[in-house]
């Protein structure tokens, strides 16, 4: 079952759902609105390795704005620290950032149980196209879960900032 | 209601769900990881403007998956079930580095028990590795009645092209 943005904030109340700072204003019948955070990263190299640490460069969001360039990833950090250990987070974008063809994340839009910190989404754009540092950019919707839970206690755990691919990490686990 | 990592393994031992081969340390708080297939399906357009399918067998080395090209991928597991619905989602590793696991197509077909086919497709080129795991799978509850998957894809090993058959298509309809 989904919540609904009635629900969502009582659970912000009771502490079952994380969200700093909580505004009432971004709440949806059945999602949260978040905002973008302001810190970027991008690949140096053009050409990614999933199996290597492929470096990264820090860039500013301009006050003016980030021109998205279509052929990129851009890493950047929602502004609101969220998670819960109750409900499961699901994020997508907004109908309106949608609608200028730009992606929040690539196909990566479920957040585990205890994940709770400024999340890195994965900014993509069909075409070029101007995003601002805290704009409303994705919602996020909650989940009721089904058994006994365990939390999140993976790689990307705690993290403030915008977090690049750590893939590297999970090759000594592949059995052939 | 989604499953949570345990409830997926406990389900797993009740046979409600299928995932062959299993690994205990695939599973997440709330989806279980699957690897990739070795044999990918590039789709590309001939003079015909028919879609064309060149197979690639990914090696030790890797292969680079480039731009602006779709390849059609299998997960190495069986998945299925009778009981749950499914979601099929990329890993957060790898929508970092800019690869899509599907287009928008989501959602399982309930009641299929197949090597799911993955529509792969990335923003900078990617190199990507035999057996890696490549997406992870959430299973949910459902309300209603439900008969099960019956359609074109039910028993898929490997990757499968799109089976949509446009020959009697009117247009006008």
């Amino acid at each position: 079952m989904i919540l609904t943005g009635e629900q969502i904030e009582k659970s912000v109340t009771n502490g079952e759902i994380i969200i700093e700072p909580f505004d009432k204003n971004q709440l949806g019948p059945n999602s949260y609105d978040f905002k973008l955070g302001d810190k970027c990263l991008i690949y140096k190299n053009a050409e990614l390795d999933s199996a290597k640490d492929n470096e990264v460069i820090e860039m500013p969001i301009p006050a003016d704005g980030l021109l998205l360039d279509p052929s990129k990833i851009y890493l950047i950090n929602t502004f609101e620290t969220m998670g819960s250990n109750t409900f499961v987070p699901i994020i997508r974008g907004r109908s309106s950032i949608g609608r200028l063809g730009i992606f929040i994340d690539i196909t990566a839009d479920l957040i585990d149980l205890g994940s709770i910190n400024r999340w890195t989404l994965q900014l993509h754009s069909v075409m070029p196209v101007k995003v601002y540092k805290g704009m409303l950019i994705g919602q996020v919707t909650f989940w009721a879960a089904k058994g006994e839970k365990v939390f999140y206690n993976g790689k990307y755990k705690n993290h403030e900032s915008p977090v690049k691919s750590f893939s590297h990490k999970d090759f000594k686990n592949i059995s052939q | 209601m989604i499953l949570t990592g345990p409830e997926i393994e406990y389900s797993l031992k009740w046979g409600e769900i299928t995932i062959e081969p299993f690994n205990k340390e695939q599973i997440n708080p709330n989806s279980y990881n699957f690897c990739l297939l070795p044999t990918i399906l590039q789709v590309t357009l001939n003079e015909n403007n028919e879609s064309t399918y060149e197979t690639i067998e990914l090696k030790e080395e890797g292969y680079v998956l480039m731009p602006h090209i779709l390849y059609l991928a299998a997960t190495r597991e069986i998945i299925g079930t009778n009981n749950y619905a499914m979601t099929l989602l990329g890993k957060s590793s790898l929508g970092r580095l800019g690869l899509f696991l599907n287009a928008t197509a989501d959602l399982g077909h309930f009641g299929s028990v197949s090597q799911w086919t993955l529509e792969l497709s990335v923003v900078q080129p990617l190199r990507i590795y035999p057996h890696m795991e490549i997406g992870q799978i959430a299973f949910w509850t459902q309300q209603g009645h439900y008969k099960g998957y019956q359609g074109k894809y039910l028993k898929d090993l490997g990757p499968k092209p799109s089976k949509e058959d446009f020959t009697n298509y009117d247009s006008n309809r």
